[in-house]
């Protein structure tokens, strides 16, 4: 059911929500490109599976909309054959084997029964675990068994709430190739985490949300190497220029700055006005986790879900 | 995707756990206690009168108002699972305008409830005829008198099954479901009837006896639309909770 690659892949617009009363998600926009990984991160109880529940109409937003692929979830004209769905952990009935369960999601989705032990081999999960009820699973396999349920369809469109947690590092890695190559393919990816180092080596653009709010988005790049580090017997006179041109200038120590929104030509360009001499110019790449910690105050390092 | 599939893949769901073993053992049970009853039971007299005739063995073989309660509460635990297990989200992200898949699903465990009212009977009749050649009495009924008392079942089952998974659908919680099903059909109606006596003839179990052709004041007609009334209330229900709430 796989069609052509897409220009939109999802689109996120003035998203709100309350629970009784208290809003768990504020004013939320964001885009999510075809052919990438999309991390969506934020410390537990952000509203990123608030968030993805109003996008797939699971819930109502209070204001706002969310569509796939420029069509709300629900007008979509074959919406399990677009999206591939991991929500909750746990979504299976723990008397029934992994395998009816993939059956009975077949069935209904108009899905040839024969595909379903092709998914199963490509989440690993083997036959014979497959006929075990889920009760007997353990996490991993569990998560193993909802990505098997989100590629039934083959669909061009994945959105996976935490599909990480609970993975060994092996697990983690066979993901990671499962989606890169369906980014490659053209297919859109949006993947959540609590817990950034789960996904880091895993993501191309990253949405950063922090109570509702979105806190930052763009590319993994964009955001690590925003600084620059700059060395400079004159380090006050520059300092005062770079801050004139609206950089956010820090004194690592009396010859050092790290320098934040200005880019390297300009501060190049800077000194160079003021016959400043240079003894280092370089981009300062600080790890997504530093950038992540100072947006939303929460290192997601050691925490467990 | 079509209904067909969605009715298929729900049938599917029910029949992939244990509870249709769980249900299918408690017809067994309860066809083997009317079993026992035939050879050993009394009435207070000490005679067999409750056997002696073919309306008698008609009562005694009528499951109906069994069906009605036992497929209630399978419909209210099949229905109220899908959300305790989280499995409702497939569901609806299958099948996003929600009123479909409810109908799909209500449609398959009405079924579900069909096949568990023509089991009991069927089962039911079994035990009866093959215990009477241990008392005075033949099996009396006429062919139409068990087609009768099987398709009433079968009605009656459907109506229950829909109506335990209009008020698991309206619960959403197990536990909930089941107690709200015995409220409905076992506690509220002598209460309803202790303040409106009119009211005794027309409880779902006392349409569900009626329908089975044991002679009272309501015909059968009057009475399956009774107790289908009593299915379709709470599906209405169900139909506008599933449209205007959230699924999780
Ligand atoms: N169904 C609900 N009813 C009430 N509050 C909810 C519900 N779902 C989520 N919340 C609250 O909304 C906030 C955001 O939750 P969630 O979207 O699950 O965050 P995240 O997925 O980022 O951990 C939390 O404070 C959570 O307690
Ligand atoms: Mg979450």
């Amino acid at each position: 059911m796989t069609t052509a690659a897409h220009h939109v892949g999802l689109t996120v617009t003035h998203l709100t929500k309350s629970y009784a009363g208290t809003e768990v998600v504020h004013d939320l926009s964001f885009t999510v490109r075809p052919g990438r990984i999309t991390g969506f991160l934020g410390p537990n109880g952000s509203g990123k599976s608030t968030t993805m529940k109003m996008l797939l109409d699971l819930a109502a937003a209070d204001h706002g909309t969310a569509t796939v692929r420029d069509a709300r979830y629900r007008d979509l004209s074959h919406p399990a054959g677009t999206v591939g769905v991991v929500l909750e952990p746990n979504a299976f009935h723990p008397g029934r084997s992994g395998r009816n369960h993939l059956r009975v999601l077949a069935l209904a989705a108009g899905v040839p029964s024969a595909r379903v032990d092709e998914v199963l081999d490509t989440v690993g999960l083997a036959p014979r675990a497959a006929r075990r009820r889920v009760g007997t699973y353990s996490l991993g396999m569990k998560q193993r068994l909802s990505l098997a349920a989100a590629l039934l369809t083959d669909p061009p469109v994945l959105v996976l709430d935490e599909p990480a947690n609970g993975l060994d590092p092996q697990g983690i890695r066979e993901l990671r190739d499962l989606l890169r190559a369906r980014a490659e393919r053209g297919h859109t990816v949006l993947v959540s985490s609590h817990l950034l180092t789960e996904v880091q080596h895993l993501v191309d653009d990253v949405v950063v949300i922090s109570g509702g709010r979105l806190v930052t988005s763009g590319t993994v790049a964009d955001l690590t190497d925003s600084a620059a580090l700059v060395r400079t017997p004159d380090a006050p006179v520059l300092a005062a220029r770079l801050a004139d041109l609206g950089a956010r200038v820090e004194h690592s120590d009396a010859e050092t700055l790290v320098v934040s929104g200005l880019g390297l030509d300009k501060i190049g360009r800077a000194a160079l006005e003021l016959g400043v001499a240079l003894h280092e110019l370089s981009p300062q790449a600080s790890s997504l986790e530093d950038v992540f910690f100072a947006l939303t105050g929460s290192t997601t390092t050691h925490e467990e879900a | 995707m079509t209904s067909t599939h969605l009715i298929r893949s729900q049938l599917l769901n029910l029949a992939t756990t244990r509870m249709p073993v769980a249900f299918g053992a408690v017809i067994v049970l309860l066809a083997t206690v009317n079993g026992v009853a035939v050879v050993v039971g009394t009435d207070m007299d000490g005679s067999k009168t409750f056997i002696s005739s073919g309306a008698d063995q008609q009562s005694l073989v009528a499951f109906a108002a069994n069906a009605l309660m036992l497929a209630a509460l399978f419909g209210a635990t099949a229905a109220a699972r899908e959300y305790a297990h989280n499995t409702a989200i497939a569901t609806y992200l299958i099948t996003p305008r929600r009123p479909r898949a409810l109908l799909a699903q209500l449609t398959a465990i009405g079924a579900a409830g069909a096949v568990l009212g023509l089991l009991g009977t069927a089962c039911t009749v079994v035990a009866v005829a093959a215990t009477l050649p241990f008392t005075d009495y033949g099996f009396l009924m006429s062919a139409t008198d068990v087609l009768r008392v099987l398709a009433v079942a079968a009605f009656a089952g459907a109506s229950g099954a829909v109506l335990g998974a209009a008020l698991g659908t309206l619960v959403r919680n197990t536990g909930g479901a089941v107690s709200a099903t015995v409220v409905a059909l076992v506690i509220a109606p002598p209460v309803v009837v202790q303040l409106v006596s009119e009211a005794a003839r027309w409880v779902p179990m006392a349409l569900a006896t009626a329908a089975s052709g044991i002679p009272g004041e309501t015909g059968t007609a009057t009475s399956l639309v009774g107790i289908a009334a009593w299915a379709l209330l709470p599906a209405l229900l169900a139909v506008w909770a599933v449209q205007r709430r959230d699924v999780v």
